[in-house]
């Protein structure tokens, strides 16, 4: 079940309001009816796994709980560690067979094995919980919290990763209390934003270019269109955005304020900017559990320690590419990034000064170029489409290239969508609110007539 | 987060503002889909009330679903654009029958299928079928969709699925269509199908184009033997009364693109041939005819438009050959 499909938005959805309204007045009733739900929406969407995840809930609550009585760490340890073993299995066991095949000359069978929807998102969920029960930090929940917390349907596929801190206290709270109608006009509108990015913007890119990246697979593109495939990250960009923004409007629908994801980071003037705008969640995620522990390790002597930083930085970056999907394109995007972050940092302390504008333009530049090394799928297929942009631009297809001139314009000039949602939902207007609920109903014409297009994201 | 979304504000105008949204989008809706119930805008026959006969539009996916329907006719013509100049009033005068034009452009088998269903669905009585098999019938296993989707909810028994569907902009303009043509205002597409490609391929002109997509080779003499496309049209075939007559013609293509005698691509359509033959006999005034032979006519470029698409003068081969079989079954004198 899609967020952009008929089935969730007519029936589902309305469907868990409803529940959820009746429930509201009864406390006890609440996380667990939640639960359910979110139970629910994932068997609806993938039912081979649904006992894997009931599975992982189970196990890692447990390992707390034993860990509360014991105060054995070794108990987390091997909890994140059985995590990051299922996350492998699934997610990484062909591309290690391909590649120890490689190395020993052999062919090694593959397993054929789906990937379980939002394995790695639950599995980061689950790392992010038991680290921090680990360091002292995080307190102890009940079975019923703790699998809303990794299963609670808006963010359980692709996230946002919010952090148990985030959002723990929120669950169980009562919805319906005075002020209920602010929050369902200002998730409504992040719903509308969500879809608008998804469905009119990020698809309508996609259906121009994934024949495009189709035969830049085969050999070498033509008639200019790998300048299209070069603005792939625009369609990226507003598929995971909008999916962000629908997700943190579901959750206000259920009293829950998940955290922001995007902050409209193609205005970025360098590429740490970029990172500290560009699926926020994700990077702070690997700040704080990865790129920290790696930088607070002491293996190298003092004088070394910038080596380390910038060490652990590449290695952080290289991991990012990598958690994209099992493939040595992902982690050379990831390298690519690092060394960028790299040369920045170096640059801002012994460079001289920039102006924002060159900045921007050289941000925004890097950004697509790499982004043609994330959706190729191959180095020669990436290399088919930098070739093809020495043609000229393919200007005869027109008006058809209406989605690669309205993406930029919005992703350099507007501002954020919860800056968008919060001008707009200053104060309550009657003319707005007919305005967005006829938006709506247009996009639900939009969606009706077109084919499906997954989040790009539930691949990762 | 933005403080201007976690305050709180109990203002009884956001109540309103609310109603107001939700009450225009389910307004809006309620309108629209009974614009949708009143003129059903696909001629489905499920839905509408004012009566309107036909569609006017060339997206051949979703017009076939009113020819399909239409009871002035009890003879079909199935297959994809490689059916399409075949001349239905040609073989209704040729064959003493009323035949429709079914094709739908770049469609694969298991499509044509669902609007075979959906004809059969809509006639108790039927005369005859006529299926142009191209190289699609032939896989060894059904393959993903791909391109642009077909309509299966068109075709579908379900009024429910049909009526999610209505609401898009597509079903708006379809809509708008049939309201013109029940008006007046516009005309309606030709009731038996027939829409030459001739208007955009003008004759005289060989586009290197459209290659048959002729399946890879089975790996298997067993596999070579399994085409799940053509089972399931025997199926169908099956389920008919004896007295329908089916003929399946393998439509020509560009001599050059026939496989040649002794190669991997020529057994594989044999066998393939052999198993559309199959479908078709020890049922009466019924045939198998292969056109897609290296002779003269086929290696004559003027014949063609692209390497599947063929002029009319192989057109009204086709049709007298059709003719033919519904006349004398397997022993047709089909010469080409």
């Amino acid at each position: 079940m899609l967020f952009n499909d008929y089935p969730f938005l007519l029936v589902f959805l309305p469907a868990a309001l409803l529940i959820y309204r009746l429930v509201d007045p009864f406390p006890h009733l609440r996380i667990g009816v939640q639960v359910a739900l979110s139970l629910a929406f994932y068997g609806w969407g993938s039912p081979s796994f649904i006992l894997l995840l009931i599975a992982s809930i189970a196990v890692n609550w447990f390992a707390s709980v034993v860990y509360g009585r014991v105060k054995w760490k070794t108990v987390l340890t091997l909890a994140v560690l059985l995590d990051l073993g299922v996350l492998a299995l699934f997610k990484y066991a062909n591309f290690i067979l391909a590649n120890l095949g490689h190395v020993f000359e052999a062919t090694l069978p593959t397993l054929d094995i789906g990937l379980p929807l939002g394995i790695s998102f639950f599995t980061f969920h689950h790392i992010m919980y038991l680290v921090d029960l680990k360091r002292g930090k995080a307190p102890l929940y009940t079975l019923d919290r703790y699998a809303l917390y990794i299963a609670f349907f808006p963010q359980a596929i692709a996230g946002p990763l919010a952090r148990w801190s985030e959002v723990m206290h929120q669950f169980g709270r009562q919805v319906y209390v005075p002020g209920w109608q602010r929050q369902f006009c200002i998730a409504t509108c992040f719903i509308a934003l969500g879809l608008f990015q998804k469905v009119v913007i990020a698809d309508s890119i996609a259906h121009l270019l994934d024949p495009i990246y189709t035969q830049a697979a085969g050999g070498p593109l033509g008639s200019g269109d790998a300048w299209l495939a070069f603005c792939f990250s625009f369609q990226i960009l507003f598929d995971f955005s909008g999916y962000s923004d629908i997700a943190i409007g579901l959750g206000l629908l259920f009293g829950v304020q998940l955290p922001y994801n995007f902050n409209a980071p193609l205005r970025s003037t360098n590429i740490q900017d970029f990172w500290q705008r560009w699926h926020i969640t994700l990077m702070l995620f690997l700040r704080d559990y990865v790129f920290y522990p790696l930088v607070n390790l002491r293996f190298l002597p003092r004088r070394w320690l910038p080596v380390q930083f910038f060490g652990a930085m590449l290695i952080t970056m290289a991991l990012c590419g990598l958690w994209h999907g099992a493939s040595w394109t992902f982690v050379l995007w990831g390298v690519v990034h690092g060394l960028a972050q790299i040369a920045c940092s170096l640059w801002r302390r012994y460079g001289p000064h920039f102006p924002s504008w060159l900045g921007w333009a050289l941000t925004v530049l890097f950004v697509l170029a790499t982004g043609v090394i994330f959706r190729a799928g191959s180095v020669e297929a990436a290399w088919h489409v930098f070739v093809g942009l020495t043609q000229p631009l393919p200007l005869a297809r027109g008006p058809h290239l209406w989605p690669l001139i309205v993406a930029p314009l919005f992703a350099f000039l507007l501002p954020a969508s919860q800056d968008i949602v919060a001008f707009f939902t200053r104060r309550p207007n009657l003319f707005l609110a007919g305005i967005l609920g006829l938006g709506l109903f247009a996009l639900l014409l939009h969606m009706g007539g077109r084919d499906l297009h997954e989040f790009v994201y539930f691949k990762f | 987060m933005s403080s201007s979304i976690s305050s709180s504000e109990s203002d009884s105008g956001w109540g309103r503002s609310l109603l107001a949204c939700l009450g225009t989008l389910i307004g809006a809706a309620a309108l629209v889909l009974a614009l949708m119930v009143v003129v059903d805008p696909y001629d489905s026959g499920k839905l509408g009330l004012l009566g309107i006969d036909g569609v006017n539009s060339r997206l051949t996916q979703i017009t076939a679903a009113s020819r399909a329907r239409d009871p002035n006719f009890n003879a079909a013509i199935l297959g994809n654009s490689t059916a399409q100049m075949i001349e239905p009033a040609e073989l209704s005068r040729a064959a003493g029958m009323r035949f429709v034009q079914l094709y739908t452009t770049g469609s694969a088998p298991r499509e044509q299928l669902a609007v075979l269903d959906f004809f059969l669905r809509h006639h108790k009585q039927v005369g005859a079928l006529v299926i142009a098999a191209d190289p699609g019938w032939c896989v060894h296993a059904r393959p993903k969709e791909e391109g642009a989707p077909f309509p299966y909810w068109l075709y579908d028994t379900s009024v429910v699925t049909y009526a999610m569907r209505l609401i898009s902009w597509q079903a708006i303009e379809q809509a708008f269509q049939r309201l013109g043509i029940g008006l007046g205002k516009r005309q309606r597409m030709n009731p038996d199908g027939f829409v030459s490609y001739e208007d955009i391929w003008p004759p005289g002109r060989f586009k290197e184009i459209n290659a048959p997509r002729d399946p890879a080779p089975a790996i298997s003499t067993e596999m070579r033997a399994v085409f799940p496309e053509i089972s399931a049209l025997q199926d169908v075939v099956r389920s008919l009364p004896p007295d329908v007559a089916i003929v399946i013609v393998v439509p020509p293509t560009f001599a050059p693109t026939v496989p040649k005698h002794g190669t991997d691509a020529a057994l594989e359509r044999r066998a393939c041939d052999a198993a559309l033959k199959a479908v078709t006999e020890g049922r009466l005034r019924s045939n198998f005819i292969n056109y897609r032979v290296d002779n003269a006519l086929t290696r004559d470029r003027d014949n063609f438009a692209d390497f599947i698409h063929y002029r009319p003068v192989l057109a009204r081969k086709i049709e007298q050959g059709i003719a033919a079989s519904l006349r004398d079954g397997e022993s047709a004198k089909t010469d080409f």
